[in-house]
């Protein structure tokens, strides 16, 4: 019986990536690049999806008040706008519960919004229902006449809007992506092309001596599936950190949007990464192979 | 048993390396394949090695018509070739045992026979004692002679050398040959493909002359003419 010992396969594998160190470093990089570009593209799409979701009562505007209003003042707007006979219910949420709400959505970054309890930056607001999309234009209407209604918000306006950006950065990614992994894959090939012709002689010899195509291929397959593996564990940790910093940067600034936490995600996003970057790294040295090995 | 069956091999950019080659070779024979540059020697080695494909004809070697063989089959036909080149292609980072030790591994030969069979090899081509050196310690008739234990390594039945002795001098020309000899008499087919006429006529075995790929002479205890 024919054995073949692993470990042969994988030092020949890492002793390649080492000889060629300069294309094996450019394969990891844009490998990596592309990977965090993905990544990135595919979290902001899930956190549209999500804050979508969480718009689910499109039929709702949201009533800012001013700042300095006393509770008389509150209670009249509330008075005026319940004579409103389109407006089918109306919930008033006051600026400690609007800022707990806020904490809530930013989970792990909740506490960021200790300090904004003592001195609330939030006013208070009103949730306004309605049954049919007609009605919203006389609501508008009626709420530009109240003294005191600092702004409102249509919730079916945001919605629209976020899916006109999801749909705007979904075809401008796929562009980027696709020409990106054409790259990954192109430096890759090169890579191993390179790999391959360092070890020209020894491949001839190997042949002369009736080694199978794929005891000469596994090297270079396995060199190719180290790169992607090496460039997917490190744009993992790349996409943590520009993640969690991006949601730390902004997660107290954008009081409607919800930002899912890294954590929740992280298993998708590594084992997703894991596969992509392996078998690009597998599909560059197949292509590059194709060539050198059958004679 | 190796028959060339009306062969011809023409490149891609036309030149017609051999044309209409009919012989046959038989089991334990020794044969010089000569012939002036270009006249088709290595084109001759490339079809037995099925590193070329012939352009018509058919070749057979022990009983395999190697013309039809596939590409997943080519590797373990060559286990039962062993070839010697003018360059001796050995590895500069590998020991003398390293090196004939790397042709078993490649076709996953278990180490507890590789460390039985290399020894043996090192023996027979006489050099036992430095199988540990690297190839750049060794003279070139050494290094031609790991390569010829290299090429025994899997113990093919057929040997074939590509002006083994191009690259080293006189004296170890003639132990590299007489080595060659040995192996004959241990059985196995052996075909030099050479152009030093002294050996030739030296050794005074079977000589095929090959001129602009056609045979123009082939007899046993022939010359280089």
């Amino acid at each position: 019986m024919r054995r073949y010992r692993i470990s042969y396969f994988i030092g020949q594998a890492l002793q390649g990536i080492w000889r060629n160190g300069v294309m094996s470093f450019a394969s990891i990089a844009v490998l990596m690049s592309c990977l965090v570009v993905l990544g990135a593209f595919t979290l902001l799409i899930v956190n549209i999806n999500t804050n979508l979701e969480n718009l689910d009562e499109a039929n709702k505007i949201i009533v800012f008040l001013d700042y300095d209003l006393t509770e008389e003042q509150i209670v009249e707007i509330e008075r005026q706008i319940k004579k409103i006979d389109e407006a089918k219910t109306i919930k008033r949420i006051t600026a400690d519960e609007a800022l707990r709400k806020l904490a809530q959505r930013a989970g792990e970054n909740a506490s960021l919004y200790d300090d904004y309890y003592k001195d609330n930056p939030l006013s208070d607001s009103f949730e306004i229902t309605y049954d049919d999309a007609k009605d919203l234009t006389t609501i508008e209407f009626e709420l530009q006449g109240i003294e005191g209604v600092r702004k409102y918000r249509d919730q079916r306006y945001i919605v629209n809007l976020i899916s006109d950006i999801k749909n705007g950065v979904l075809f401008v990614f796929l562009w980027f992506l696709a020409i990106l992994f054409i790259v990954s894959v192109f430096i890759i090939i090169n890579t191993i092309k390179l790999s391959v012709y360092s070890r020209k002689s020894e491949i001839s010899i190997m042949r002369y001596v009736g080694a199978t195509g794929w005891f000469i291929s596994l090297p270079f397959i396995l060199e190719g599936a180290i790169i992607g593996l090496f460039a997917s564990v490190i744009a993992y940790f790349v996409e943590e950190y520009i993640y969690k910093s991006f949601v730390g940067s902004l997660g107290i600034s954008i009081e409607i949007i919800t930002l899912l936490p890294f954590d929740e995600l992280a298993g998708v996003i590594f084992t997703a990464f894991i596969l992509i970057g392996v078998t690009t790294g597998i599909m560059g040295s197949s292509i590059s192979l194709s060539k050198y090995t059958k004679k | 048993m190796i028959d060339f069956i009306h062969v011809v091999k023409t490149y891609p950019n036309g030149t017609v390396a051999l044309n209409d080659i009919t012989l046959h070779i038989d089991d334990g024979e020794f044969v010089f394949v000569v012939g002036a540059s270009g006249a088709g020697k290595t084109t001759l080695m490339k079809l037995i090695l099925r590193e070329e494909k012939v352009t018509s004809g058919k070749i057979i070697v022990d009983d395999i018509d190697i013309t039809k063989l596939s590409y997943f089959r080519v590797p373990h036909y060559r286990r039962n070739l062993g070839v010697v080149f003018q360059d001796f292609r050995l590895f500069p980072k590998k020991t003398v045992y390293e090196n004939v030790a790397f042709a078993m591994q490649v076709v996953g030969t278990p180490q507890k026979l590789i460390k039985r069979r290399v020894p043996a090899l090192l023996k027979t081509v006489n050099l036992s004692e430095k199988s540990k050196c690297f190839p750049n310690e060794l003279s070139g008739g050494e290094q031609q002679r790991v390569a010829l234990a290299r090429a025994l390594a899997n113990n093919p039945s057929i040997i074939i050398a590509d002006e083994p002795t191009g690259n080293i001098d006189p004296k170890m020309s003639l132990e590299i040959m007489n080595l060659l000899i040995k192996i004959n008499k241990l059985g196995k087919t052996v075909i030099v493909v050479t152009h030093e006429k002294s050996l030739v006529d030296y050794y005074q075995q079977r000589v095929i002359s090959l001129d602009h790929g056609t045979i123009v002479d082939d007899r046993v205890g022939g010359m280089y003419e």
